[in-house]
C-alpha cells in the first residue's frame, strides 16, 4: 500500500468512526504534509491507519451521530432450536435507521440462523420481528447464479422491483464500482475469482436501496482494498440512513459500529443471556 | 408479467450456457432413436419420445437445483412465489418445443410411415410433462445425484412396464406412449384422446405440485411483520 | 533501548516536553519531531505525537493554524496558550521535582 492508498484508508477509517469531517480532513493533510516531508513509510511513522484512527478518535471524539432514526428492525425473543440443540435462545435486537449493528459469537451459536430469521427465510419457534420498509439480504455464500453475467444478475435482481433493463444494469455496475470491481463483460459467475464473485453477491443486496440492509460474513476473500471500499460503502449507506446488520467474527471493527449483539451463548454457570450493549461512545 | 418474462429468459440463458445439459438434450433422444432404429418402428419413436422426455426432465432438474439459492433473495427482491415457478416452466417448455423441431424431422427424413399430427403430438406431450416434472424432483430433493437417480428409476419403469396394465396410466409420460401408439400403429382415435386427457391432467398436476412446494417454501413467515416505512 | 519501557516514560512525559518546545516559539508537527529527535529524546514517529498534539488542542492548551509554506505543502502551526503556559509550570515543575530524587539514587547505583 503505497502513502496515497494509506492516507485513502485514513480517511475511510475516520469517515466509519464518526470523526467530524473537518477534524477528519485536517488530521489527514497533516499526515500527509508529515510524511511529504519527512518521507518513510506510512506504516511505520503512523502504524496502520486502523489503529491511527483509533488513536485520532481517543484523542479528539466523535462527532454525536445523527439522532437515531425510527426503529427499522425490530426482533425480540427469538429462540431457535435444532432437535434437542437449542441455538438461538430469547435474542433481541433493535436496530434504527442510520445505525449498524454488528452481530457476534463464536462459530456455530446461531449468527446465520438469526440472520434468516430477521429476514424472514426461516422460522423460529419463538419471538417475532418487525422490519419496516425494504429488505435486503446477502447470505454468507452461494446467492449467485453459475451460469448468468453479472449484467444478468441486475437484470433479475431490478425486474423483481419493476426497474427496467437499462436502469438496473447502470445501477449494478455503479454500486460495484463502488467496491472497485467493473461489472459489465461477459464473465459467467463460475469463472469470477471468490472474491468478485463475493462482491457480486453484496452488490445484488444493495441493488434496490433497501431500508434494512442483512450481510451475513459479507467480505469472504476481500482484499484489503475492497475490505476498506466496503466499510466505506456501509458507511454511507448509513449515512443514507438505512439500517444495517453486519454477522461478523472479526471482533476488531467493532469501534464503527453502534450495536453489538453477542450471540455466544451463556455459560455453564450463566447468568449472561445474548445482550445488546452499546458499541463504541 | 415481465418478471415472468424474466425469469424464463434467465432459465433460457443458463440452459444454452450449460454444454453438458445441451448435449444432452439433443444426444440423448438421437441416441435412443438410433439404437431402436432397426428394430420395429415403434420401438424407435417411443424410445425418442422416451428421450426427449428424460432429457427435457433433466435440464428441468439441473435447471431448478441451481435456482435454489437464488430463490429466496429474488422473493425479498419482490417476486411472488407463480413468477418464479410459472416463468422457469415457460423458460424449460420453450427450451423443450425448440429441441423437438429436429426430432420431429428424424423420423420424416428416415421415411417412416406414420400420422405425423401424432408425432408432433406425442412431442409436446413429453415436453409438458417432462418439465414440471423435473421441476417437482428438483424442488423435492436438494441434491442433482438423488434427482438423477430418481429420473432414471422413473424413465426405467416407464420404459419396462406393460402400457395396457393396471399401474401404467400412473407413470408419468404414459400419455406419451398412447399418442405415439395412435402414431405409428394407426390405431383408433381413442388412443389418441386417452394420451391427450392423461397429458393434460398429468402437466396441471404436476405444475400444481412444483406451485404448492415452492409457495410454502417461500412463503411469508408468520413471525415477521413487515411495515411501510413511516 | 528497551522500546516498551521507552514507550512507558514517553507517555509520560510527552505533552510537557511538547508544551516546554512551543514554549520558545510555535512549531509544526514535522518540526517538533525533529527537534525532539535532535534533543536527544530520539525519533518520534508521526502515530506518536500527532495524538498528542491533538489532545493538547482539545484540552485548550494549544490552538493551532494553518498557514501555507512558502515552498512546500501547508502546514499546521502549534502555539500555546496561556492555560498552556500554565500547564507547562505546573507540569514541567512537577516533573523537575520528580526527576531529580530518580536521577541522584540511579546514579548511586549505576556508578557503583
Amino acid at each position: 500500500m503505497n502513502a496515497d492508498d494509506w492516507l485513502r484508508t485514513l480517511t475511510a477509517e475516520l469517515h466509519q468512526r464518526r470523526v467530524a469531517a473537518d477534524a477528519a480532513r485536517h488530521v489527514v493533510a497533516e499526515a500527509a504534509t508529515h510524511l511529504r516531508e519527512g518521507g518513510g513509510d506510512p506504516w511505520v511513522v503512523f502504524g496502520p491507519p486502523q489503529q491511527y484512527a483509533g488513536a485520532v478518535v481517543e484523542s479528539i471524539g466523535t462527532a454525536p451521530g445523527p439522532r437515531p432514526g425510527q426503529v427499522r428492525l425490530h426482533a425480540e425473543g427469538i429462540t431457535k432450536r435444532y432437535g434437542r440443540r437449542t441455538v438461538l435462545r430469547d435474542a433481541t435486537l433493535t436496530v434504527r435507521a442510520g445505525q449498524i449493528a454488528a452481530v457476534v459469537g463464536a462459530n456455530g451459536c446461531g449468527k446465520s440462523t438469526f440472520l434468516r430469521i430477521c429476514a424472514g427465510l426461516m422460522s423460529p419457534d419463538a419471538g417475532a420481528v418487525t422490519v419496516s420498509g425494504r429488505l435486503g439480504y446477502c447470505p454468507q455464500s452461494g446467492g449467485t447464479a453459475d451460469f448468468l453475467l453479472a449484467d444478468e444478475h441486475f437484470v433479475l435482481v431490478g425486474a423483481g422491483q419493476g426497474v427496467a433493463r437499462g436502469p438496473a444494469r447502470r445501477a449494478g455496475r455503479a454500486a460495484a464500482r463502488q467496491l472497485g470491481w467493473e461489472a459489465g463483460g461477459d464473465v459467467q459467475a463460475r469463472h469470477l475469482s471468490g472474491g468478485t464473485r463475493q462482491k457480486l453477491n453484496l452488490t445484488m443486496s444493495t441493488l434496490s436501496a433497501p431500508d434494512v440492509l442483512l450481510l451475513d460474513e459479507p467480505y469472504q476473500g476481500f482484499d484489503q482494498g475492497t475490505y476498506v471500499n466496503f466499510w466505506d460503502q456501509l458507511s454511507r449507506l448509513r449515512d443514507a440512513g438505512a439500517a444495517i446488520v453486519v454477522v461478523t467474527h472479526l471482533l476488531n471493527q467493532l469501534d464503527r459500529v453502534d450495536i453489538v449483539l453477542d450471540l455466544t451463548p451463556a455459560q455453564v454457570t450463566g447468568w449472561q443471556a445474548p445482550t445488546v450493549q452499546g458499541g463504541h461512545r | 408479467m415481465n418478471r415472468l418474462v424474466v425469469v424464463a429468459e434467465m432459465t433460457l440463458r443458463e440452459l444454452l450456457r450449460r454444454r453438458g445439459v445441451l448435449l444432452l438434450l439433443l444426444l440423448m433422444p438421437l441416441t435412443f432413436y438410433l439404437i431402436r432404429r432397426d428394430a420395429y418402428l415403434g420401438q424407435s419413436v417411443r424410445s425418442l419420445l422416451l428421450g426427449v422426455g428424460w432429457a427435457v426432465s433433466t435440464a428441468a432438474l439441473f435447471a431448478t437445483t441451481a435456482a435454489r439459492e437464488l430463490e429466496p433473495r429474488l422473493r425479498l427482491a419482490g417476486y411472488r412465489p407463480h413468477h418464479l415457478y410459472l416463468g422457469r416452466v415457460l423458460g424449460l417448455w420453450t427450451v423443450g418445443l425448440v429441441i423437438s423441431v429436429p426430432f420431429f424431422l428424424l423420423p420424416m427424413i428416415d421415411g417412416a410411415d406414420l400420422r405425423y399430427g401424432g408425432l408432433a403430438a406425442a412431442l409436446l406431450c413429453s415436453v409438458a410433462v417432462a418439465a414440471p416434472f423435473g421441476m417437482l424432483i428438483g424442488a423435492l430433493l436438494p441434491r442433482e445425484m438423488e434427482g438423477t437417480l430418481l429420473l432414471l428409476t422413473v424413465v426405467t419403469v416407464q420404459m419396462l412396464i406393460d402400457p395396457a396394465g393396471s399401474g401404467a396410466k400412473l407413470t408419468p409420460f404414459w400419455s406419451t406412449r398412447e399418442i405415439a401408439t395412435w402414431a405409428v400403429d394407426h390405431t383408433d382415435q381413442g388412443y389418441l384422446s386417452r394420451g391427450v386427457l392423461h397429458g393434460l391432467v398429468v402437466t396441471a398436476l404436476l405444475v400444481v405440485g412444483v406451485a404448492a412446494v415452492v409457495s410454502v417454501r417461500l412463503r411469508r413467515r408468520r413471525h415477521l411483520r413487515h411495515l411501510p416505512v413511516g | 533501548m528497551d522500546s516498551d519501557r521507552r514507550g512507558q516514560w514517553l507517555r509520560g512525559v510527552l505533552d510537557i516536553c511538547v508544551l516546554a518546545l512551543l514554549a520558545d516559539r510555535e512549531s509544526y508537527g514535522y518540526q517538533l519531531a525533529q527537534a525532539l529527535d535532535a534533543a536527544g529524546v530520539g525519533p518520534i514517529q508521526g502515530g506518536t505525537l500527532y495524538p498528542v498534539l491533538l489532545r493538547l488542542q482539545k484540552t485548550g492548551l494549544v490552538t493551532a493554524q494553518w498557514r501555507e509554506g512558502s515552498a512546500g505543502p501547508a502546514r499546521k502551526y502549534y502555539r500555546l496558550t496561556d492555560d498552556g503556559y500554565a500547564a507547562l509550570r505546573a507540569g514541567g515543575g512537577a516533573w523537575l521535582t520528580f526527576v531529580q530524587p530518580v536521577n541522584d539514587i540511579v546514579t548511586k547505583g549505576v556508578t557503583r
